[in-house]
């Protein structure tokens, strides 16, 4: 279980997340919804560690994460999908690929690992060689997701994986991330402006409002309820 | 014809000290997007203390360990204690930094080696090799630089291309924030480059000294030089910085050999200012920038 209790992050005097609380439960997606500037790219940033919180707590399966650097986070189980996927371009996919699990100490649970990647997204074994900065936008998304999970996350933090991907190849990454959810008992905090494809895989929908979380609700109930989604999500 | 021969052998051995010199300034460069002035006068400390340990009764190539060993604690330390708290601040900060080391370690010099020149041995004899009659117009000196500088180099190319460590210091100095979401120790990886870098430094003073002879100031031409061809190269390309220092050192041979020997440190600086106002970016960047 992720739990993320009153956090607050600043930067300068300006409040970007204000005692912001909730909890996903392992093997399930919750995804967090707002405006621009709501404050969803600081709360992945300040669970992985690359923004100072100013007060708050961030639990992983009971474990403290805040005042911990992202190194040491990302090595407690915490995978990190950032905005603009982070993919790196003047290293190859497979380079990109090992990344995710050098921090690992078994050789064999590596590779393994990067085959399984491999397998979830067939495109990239093609391009294995290829210097990622070829790639094209729904690839590099595919080796950023697949590059996480060589590291064999408890949970994962996704940056609006959907900014520049077509709808269908973004569906089929979404189908992919919700079979992982289910047989690996993932915990996965989704971070979405597409909130249409983020509640049709959520089970639950965080919405944020100039930093303060303004709803807490399920996600189907959120995508039926008509008068609830225009009142937060304006559609 | 004849001259011509001398001139290119003799261009081709300082090359390789050049390259050596810029390829360590291309290493930090990548890895922490600092010049490192201090590159010359790290390496001619690192000369002195090789020169201590001969005059203790150290063989030459127990002295020349050491110098590498000890190339490589001063960059680490300089990493770690000058480099690393103004990481954050402003580059110009990292550049008058290591000017500071430049000058502190040049300073500090003759105070503890005696501020006059001293020779510097060579292992193997630096007298043209004669074979029969004839002057082949190399010494086994000179085949002993060119040598230990390519065999430094092919162990930096696989330690880095072929490596897991290798890996992760590129990841490192490609985009340390993504590095550190990875898992990767970033810091111990900067580290671990400028120790690097200055062991390579740390060779070249170590090539350098017999011809420069060693006094406190003896690396600051060598490291111009080194760093004229690593701009040329492009400050990014570690192949490109050898290619330019090679030929800033056939350049400068040529110079010396036809036109005279006072007018070679001029020429270096000549190139060194036409390079960087046709192209900054360097000769072998193909005008391809760093992308995010």
């Amino acid at each position: 279980m992720l739990e993320v209790h009153n956090l607050t992050v600043a930067y300068g005097g300006v409040v970007a997340l204000d005692d912001v609380s909730f909890s996903v439960p392992d093997g399930s997606i919750t995804t967090v919804l707002g405006a621009n500037g709501a404050g969803k790219t600081t709360l992945v940033r300040a669970i992985s560690g690359l923004a100072k919180a100013r007060h708050g707590s961030v639990l992983l399966g009971g474990s403290e994460l805040l005042g911990r650097a992202p190194e040491a986070i990302a090595r407690l189980g915490v995978g990190h999908v950032p905005e603009g996927h982070g993919i790196i371009g003047e290293l190859t996919v497979d380079e990109n690929l090992r990344l995710g699990g050098l921090w690992r100490r078994e050789r064999g649970e590596q590779r393994t690992a990067i085959d399984e990647a491999y397998e979830l997204f067939p495109p990239l074994l093609t391009r294995r060689r290829l210097q990622a900065s070829h790639l094209s936008g729904g690839e590099r998304q595919m080796l950023s997701i697949g590059r996480a999970l060589v590291g064999r996350p408890v949970a994962l933090l996704l940056d609006e994986p959907s900014l520049g991907l077509a709808s269908n190849l973004l569906a089929l990454i979404m189908r992919r991330l919700k079979a992982l959810v289910t047989s690996r008992a993932l915990t996965v905090l989704l971070i979405e402006q597409n909130a249409r494809s983020a509640l049709s895989v959520a089970d639950q929908a965080v919405v944020l409002s100039l930093g303060q979380v303004a709803m807490i609700e399920r996600a189907d109930r959120l995508a039926g309820d008509d008068a609830l989604r225009h009142a937060y999500l304006g559609f | 014809m004849h001259l011509l021969v001398i001139y290119t052998v003799d261009g081709v051995v300082n090359g390789m000290v050049y390259a050596a010199v810029a390829l360590a300034l291309v290493m930090i460069w990548r890895a922490t997007r600092v010049v490192n002035y201090a590159q010359g006068a790290m390496a001619m400390f690192t000369t002195y203390i090789a020169l201590v340990a001969i005059q203790h009764g150290a063989t030459y190539w127990l002295a020349f360990v050491i110098a590498l060993l000890a190339g490589f604690v001063i960059g680490a330390v300089t990493e770690r204690v000058l480099v690393r708290p103004v990481e954050s601040r402003p580059p110009l900060n990292a550049v008058i930094l290591t000017l500071g080391v430049l000058i502190v370690l040049e300073a500090v010099a003759p105070m503890l080696f005696g501020g006059q020149t001293q020779s510097f041995p060579v292992p193997v004899s630096n007298v043209d090799i004669v074979v029969g009659s004839t002057d082949l117009n190399v010494s086994p000196f000179a085949l002993f630089t060119v040598g230990a500088v390519i065999v430094a180099m092919l162990v930096l190319f696989v330690v880095f291309q072929r490596t897991t460590l290798g890996l992760r210091m590129r990841a490192a100095a490609f985009n340390p924030e993504i590095a550190r979401i990875l898992g990767i120790r970033v810091g111990r990886m900067l580290t671990l480059g400028w120790g690097l870098a200055a062991l390579l430094g740390a060779l070249a003073g170590l090539l350098a000294a017999p011809a420069t002879l060693l006094y406190p100031n003896n690396m600051d031409e060598v490291l111009v030089l080194g760093f004229t061809g690593a701009v040329i190269g492009g400050l990014d390309n570690p192949v490109g910085a050898v290619i330019g220092a090679l030929a800033v050192g056939l350049a400068l041979s040529y110079v010396s050999g036809y036109i005279g020997s006072d007018v070679a440190p001029l020429g270096g600086l000549v190139i060194l200012i036409a390079v960087l106002m046709v192209r900054p970016q360097g000769l072998f960047t193909l005008g391809r920038q760093r992308q995010v």
